[in-house]
C-alpha cells in the first residue's frame, strides 16, 4: 500500500494514551496508576504496528513489529519496577495511596 | 571478524557492565561491603574514561585505543541503519557521564560502611551509567529511548535503595510516575516519527527532517519527544518533579541525578532536534522567517520558549528557597535551560558552548550535591541558615563550596564563567533574534548572583548559631570510618578533585574547549 490515511488510527490511539495519561493524573490508587501507564505505553506500540503494516515496505514494516515486540518487553520491565516501588512503599509507610504520601513538600 | 574484534569497540561499555555484573555477583556471594562496592565501581568508571578519552585521540593513550580512526565520525551508510555509530561528540558525553559517575562512587566511599544497601547502590549506579555510555552512541530513536529507560529504571531504584528512609521512598515514588509518564510520552512521539518518516534512524530522520510528506504527523512526534525528553532534562512546565526528587534522595544520589543522568536528555535534544533547528536555520538568522506550519521554525520557537521560561522560573523559585538542596536544585533547573539554548541555536559554536556547559554542570553540581552531603554528615541540618558560620569551622569544604557556586554564578577564572562566556558568543554570533537569547541568558545570570551570593554571606558572614555540637552530633549517627576532620578522606578527595577543576579548566580552558569544538563541528556538519 502506498498511500497512508494515519488520521483514524492516530486518533485511536490517541485516544488510548488520553485514557491513560488522565489516568495517571487522576488515580490516587498506586497499581491502578501502573494500570494507566501501560494503557498509555499500549497507544505507542499500537502505533508501531499500525504503521508497519501499512509501510510501503517489507524491511521497514519488519522494523516496526520488532520495536512494537521490544516495547511490550520495556513496558513489562517497567511496571516490574514499580511493583517493587509499591511493595517498598507498602511496608514502609503501610499504604500505596499516592495522596497520603506527601512528606516533601516546602 | 572474531568476537573480540567486533567487542573492542564497546570496552567501555564492557568494562562498565562487568563491574555491574561484579558488584551484584559479589552480593549473592555474601560480599556486602561498602569499600568493595565502592572500589570496583570507581575502577571500573575510571579505566572507562581512560579508554574514552584514548579514542578521542588523546596522545598519551594511544597504546590502548580501541576504536580505529576510521570508525569516528562516520556518516553510516543510506541503505545501512546501524543502531549505534560513533561519534567524537558522542565520546566526550560519554567522558562526562563517567567523571560524574566516578565522582560519585569515589565520595559515597565516605557513607557509614554499616549501612546496608551498598551492593545494590553501585550496582544500579553502575547500571545508570552503562545506559548513559549507550545514549552517547545511538544512531536509533528507539536504541535511544531504551538506552535512556535503562539509566531511568536504575535511577529510580537508586532513589530509593535504603528502602527504609520514608523520605527518599516518597522521592522514588514520584521520580517513578514522572519517569514512566515522560517514557511513554518519548515512545508514543517516536511511534509517530516512525510514521511520519519511515524509519527510527536519527541521522536519516536529521537530513529529511523539514521535507516530510505528513508535516502534522512529525510535528506531533516532535512535539510528545519535547515533552518527554523536557521531563528527564528537568525543563519547565515539566520540572516540578526534580526538586521533590533531588530534596528526598540520598544526597550522593541526588548529585547523580543532578550531574549525571540529567545530561542523558541534553544529548537525546541533540540528537533529535538538531535536525528540525537546522531547517528553520536555512531560512535565515530569524526563526520567524519561515511558513507557519513549517516544522523547524515551529520546533525552534518552541525551544526557544522552553530555554527562556526554564532560565528564568529557575532562577526565581530559587531566590525563594530556604532549603539549600531545594535552593540547589532549582539552580539545576535553571541551568538546564542555559544548556538548551545550545541546540536551539544550533550553530556549531552553540552546540560546542552547551557541552562546555554541560562539563561545567556536570562539576559544579555533582559537587554541590557532595558538599551537601559532606555537610549533613558532620550533623549541619538542611535550611540554608543552618549553615551559618561554617566558613570559620571548615574553612577548606567552605572555600570550595564558595567556588562551585562562584562558577554557577559564572564568575570569572571558572568553568562556569568560561562556559556562559562560549554559549553566549555563540548566541550573539548568530546574529538576529539570537541575540535577545543572550541577553535572557545574561539576565539570569545576573539574577543568580543574588541568591548564591546570598548563601555565600551565610556561610562567610554570619556568626555561627550558639550551640554548635558538630563533633556530638556526628559522634551519635556513628563516627565515619575514614575520618578526617569527620567528612572522609574519599569525599574530601572527590570534592577537592572537582575544585581544582573548576578553577584549573577556568583558567586555562584550552585543552578542554579545543576537542569539544572540533566534536561538535563535526556532529554539526552532519556526522555523526
Amino acid at each position: 500500500m502506498t498511500t497512508l490515511a494515519p488520521t483514524g488510527f492516530v486518533a485511536l490511539s490517541g485516544a488510548l494514551l488520553g485514557i491513560g495519561i488522565f489516568g495517571i493524573l487522576t488515580r490516587r490508587n498506586f497499581v491502578l496508576l501502573l494500570i494507566a501507564i501501560e494503557i498509555a505505553t499500549n497507544a505507542a506500540i499500537l502505533n508501531f504496528v499500525y504503521f508497519a503494516a501499512f509501510a510501503p515496505s517489507a524491511p521497514l514494516g519488519i522494523s516496526g513489529q520488532s520495536i512494537a515486540v521490544v516495547l511490550v518487553g520495556f513496558a513489562a520491565t517497567e511496571v516490574a519496577v514499580g511493583l517493587a516501588i509499591v511493595l517498598a512503599l507498602h511496608r514502609a509507610k503501610g499504604t500505596i495511596n499516592v495522596a497520603e504520601v506527601t512528606e516533601l513538600r516546602s | 571478524m572474531d568476537a573480540l574484534t567486533l567487542a573492542a569497540p564497546f570496552a567501555p561499555e564492557l568494562v562498565v557492565l562487568a563491574g555491574a555484573l561484579l558488584v551484584f555477583l559479589l552480593d549473592v556471594a555474601g560480599v556486602r561491603r561498602l569499600e568493595v562496592g565502592g572500589a570496583i565501581a570507581s575502577a571500573a568508571t575510571a579505566v572507562a574514561f581512560v579508554l574514552v578519552i584514548a579514542d578521542l585521540g588523546f596522545a598519551p593513550l594511544a597504546g590502548v585505543r580501541t576504536l580505529g580512526a576510521g570508525r569516528i565520525d562516520l556518516v553510516p551508510g543510506a541503505g545501512a541503519a546501524p543502531l549505534y555509530a560513533f561519534s567524537s561528540l558522542g565520546l566526550v558525553f560519554q567522558g562526562l557521564f563517567l567523571v560524574a559517575a566516578f565522582l560519585v562512587a569515589l565520595a559515597s566511599l565516605g557513607r557509614p560502611s554499616t549501612e546496608r544497601g551498598a551492593p545494590i547502590f553501585y550496582g544500579l549506579l553502575l547500571l545508570a551509567t552503562l545506559g548513559m555510555l549507550l545514549v552517547a552512541i545511538a544512531s536509533d530513536l528507539i536504541f535511544l529511548l531504551l538506552a535512556i529507560e535503562l539509566t531511568s529504571i536504575a535511577t529510580y531504584l537508586l532513589v530509593g535503595y535504603t528502602r527504609r528512609d520514608p523520605r527518599s521512598l516518597e522521592a522514588a515514588m514520584k521520580f517513578y510516575i514522572v519517569g514512566a509518564l515522560s517514557s511513554t510520552l518519548s515512545f508514543f512521539g517516536a511511534s509517530l516519527l516512525f510514521g511520519a518518516y519511515g524509519t527510527t534512524n536519527l541521522y536519516a530522520i536529521r537530513a529529511a527532517a523539514g521535507t516530510v510528506g505528513y508535516p502534522v504527523l512529525a510535528l506531533l512526534g516532535f512535539g510528545f519527544l519535547v515533552a518527554g525528553l523536557a521531563f528527564k532534562t528537568t525543563l519547565v512546565p515539566f520540572h516540578a518533579w526534580a526538586v521533590d526528587v533531588y530534596d528526598g534522595a540520598p544526597s550522593e544520589v541526588s548529585a547523580f541525578l543532578a550531574g549525571g543522568t540529567k545530561k542523558v536528555g541534553v544529548f537525546a535534544f541533540f540528537l533529535v532536534f538538531l535536525g528540525p533547528v537546522l531547517f528553520a536555520r536555512a531560512g535565515g538568522p530569524n526563526p520567524f522567517s519561515g511558513a507557519p506550519f513549517d516544522i523547524g521554525p515551529v520546533v525552534q520557537v518552541t525551544l526557544a520558549a522552553i530555554a527562556v521560561l526554564t532560565m528564568t522560573v529557575g532562577n526565581v523559585l530559587a531566590l525563594l528557597q530556604k532549603e539549600m538542596k531545594r535552593m540547589l536544585a532549582y539552580s539545576s533547573i535553571s541551568q538546564a535551560g542555559y544548556i538548551l539554548l545550545g541546540v536551539t541555536i544550533g550553530t556549531a559554536p552553540a552546540i560546542a558552548g552547551a557541552t562546555l556547559q554541560v562539563l561545567a554542570h556536570v562539576l559544579m553540581k555533582t559537587g554541590a550535591f557532595l558538599v551537601v552531603a559532606a555537610v549533613a554528615s558532620l550533623g549541619v541540618g538542611p535550611l540554608i541558615d543552618d549553615w551559618r558560620g561554617l566558613g570559620a569551622q571548615r574553612p577548606a569544604l567552605s572555600v570550595a563550596f564558595a567556588l562551585m557556586l562562584l562558577s554557577l554564578a559564572g564568575v570569572p577564572l571558572t568553568i562556569g564563567f568560561v562556559s556562559k562566556f562560549v554559549l553566549f558568543s555563540a548566541a550573539v554570533e548568530a546574529q538576529g533574534l539570537y541575540v535577545w537569547l543572550a541577553v535572557v541568558g545574561l539576565l539570569n545570570s545576573a539574577l543568580s548572583v543574588f541568591y548564591y551570593g546570598r548563601v555565600l554571606k551565610t556561610i562567610f558572614f554570619d556568626p555561627a548559631p550558639a550551640p554548635r555540637a558538630t563533633g556530638a552530633v556526628a559522634g551519635a549517627a556513628g563516627p565515619p570510618p575514614l575520618a578526617v576532620g569527620g567528612i572522609g578522606y574519599a569525599r574530601a578527595a572527590a570534592i577537592g578533585i572537582i575544585a581544582v577543576a573548576i578553577v584549573a579548566i577556568g583558567i586555562y580552558p584550552q585543552p578542554v574547549l579545543g576537542p569539544i569544538q572540533s566534536a561538535a563541528s563535526h556532529f554539526w556538519a552532519g556526522g555523526p
